[in-house]
């Protein structure tokens, strides 16, 4: 990854380089913090984005042999010639690839990988142009515009789901669905409760069975109802602030806005096996962050190594455990 | 579930998919192959009667032979558990690259779409029969392939 020279950096804000010069040096001396915040400071944003952006691309891709085979064929490309990633043409294959995987699966394609495949098109629209602050000003649009669009359309969703509001959803997920099943153990539920309900699940769905009445007891607690009622507002509380505070365009907010986006991330995706998700949001929060709170954009690049580290084993450590 | 959650999404969604022969017959199909169930997974996500007819219109293409002898549907309580076997007995039918002489070779395809909901005040699971989609041989087969089959 190409780092952008301290000079080049100072240059273009003196302010913030002589700031974090302050800091590395107070705060960050013996733990490396300073150094860290002064490296990120120092990144060329439309580089590092591209990237993260790619590297998303090959570890969470999209299950289809047509994005597969471009994504690592791109990825050759980046690890033969890295000058590649500023082409507009390595970025519309990717691009072209991904929209051609959705529109062939659309049906079954999550959500978060439709918000791959519009970054992978800004990306390719940013390296259309050649002037440094043009591509960053379609850059920070296009990343604030899809953080406001997601959550706050996220958030009117769930709020127009009663199922959802009334927490009936997480509850019945900490039960059956396996994703869960680590998570509902750390608060208190019976991981055998889901393998019984999952047995039960299976006469439902048998036509070799007729259970009486359609419907089955779940051996529950009320652990599990607390736990899901608190899920599912701390979910919507958060997803609702980000996008209403990055909406304002101030500061101040901006930077309560990344606080709790960052808090989300970290927290979400250690139960939520949802990895990708998280990471195209650090690149989107990192991408706004990373000019305006060099603290911030850092903690972002360590959310990237939190995101790679949840996917260590761990469920199956509590479950054994 | 992703961003945009609720209890309404695949995972407490399934199918119950038969065979109805020309005389009325039906057969369960409790182990569809991999594109088979593909189809039916899409169209479980979108339940729309053309994503359906997608997936029918496949899974009537199998040839489906009977694997076992009549098995009897089983009576089963709340609690998950096998009470006694009613009456009723259907064949269990699996999908063949050989095509068996004495089964009907343009069958309807019936597909069940049940929901899953969840009631947290009772901790009860109930299933609902959310739509009963049947199509006929014309619709499945068209003139292409009425399997006639000299």
């Amino acid at each position: 990854m190409k780092i952008a020279s301290s000079r080049r950096s100072s240059a273009i804000n003196p302010r913030q380089s002589r700031g974090a010069s302050k800091t590395g040096r107070s705060a960050g001396s013996s733990f490396g913090v300073g150094h860290l915040i002064e490296f990120t400071r120092n990144l060329d944003l439309i580089q590092t984005i591209s990237v993260l952006t790619l590297v998303l691309a090959i570890i969470f891709q999209l299950d289809h042999w047509l994005f597969r085979i471009v994504s690592g064929i791109c990825f050759l490309m980046f690890a033969l010639r890295p000058s590649s990633l500023r082409q507009p043409l390595f970025w519309f294959a990717l691009a072209l690839a991904g929209t051609i995987t959705i529109i062939l699966t659309w049906e079954q394609v999550d959500n978060h990988k439709y918000l791959l495949v519009y970054w992978t098109w800004v990306l390719f629209v940013v390296h259309l142009f050649r002037d440094a602050e043009q591509q960053k000003h379609i850059l920070l649009f296009n990343a604030r515009f899809f953080l406001c669009l997601i959550f706050l359309a996220a958030s009117a969703q769930k709020l127009a789901s009663p199922s959802y509001r009334s927490g009936e959803m997480f509850e019945h997920y900490l039960y059956v669905d396996p994703r869960f099943a680590a998570f509902g153990k750390l608060v208190g539920i019976n991981p055998v409760v889901g393998d019984v309900v999952t047995r039960k699940m299976h006469f439902l769905r048998s036509p070799f069975a007729d259970v009486e009445g359609n419907d089955i007891h779940i051996e529950g607690s009320d652990r599990a109802r607390i736990a899901a009622v608190a899920m599912t507002w701390w979910d919507l509380g958060l997803q609702l602030a980000i996008g209403a505070l990055l909406l304002l365009r101030w500061r101040r907010t901006d930077e309560i806005a990344h606080i709790v986006l960052l808090f989300f991330i970290f927290t979400t995706y250690l139960p939520a096996p949802v990895f990708g998700f998280g990471w195209i949001l650090a690149i989107m929060g990192f991408t706004l962050a990373k000019d305006k709170f060099p603290r911030i954009a850092t903690a972002y690049l360590l959310s990237f190594f939190a995101i790679l580290l949840y996917q260590l084993p761990w469920r199956d450590w509590v479950l054994r455990s | 579930m992703g961003m945009f959650a609720a209890a309404d999404e695949l995972a407490n969604r399934y199918a119950k998919v038969f065979l109805v022969h020309s005389d009325g017959s039906r057969d369960p199909l409790p182990q569809l192959t991999p594109e088979d169930q593909d189809l039916l997974s899409r169209a479980l996500e979108y339940p729309a009667r053309e994503n359906f007819l997608r997936a029918a219109r496949m899974i009537g293409s199998e040839n489906w032979i009977p694997a076992f002898q009549r098995r009897p549907v089983l009576k089963v309580n709340g609690n998950g558990d096998p009470v006694s076997a009613e009456d009723k007995a259907f064949r269990v039918m699996v999908a063949s690259p050989l095509r068996s002489e004495s089964e009907d070779r343009n069958p309807s395809v019936e597909i069940q779409f049940w929901k899953l909901t969840y009631d947290p005040h009772t901790r009860r699971l109930h299933c609902s029969l959310a739509e009963t989609l049947l199509f006929g041989s014309q619709e499945l087969y068209g003139s292409r392939r009425m399997r006639n089959d000299s």
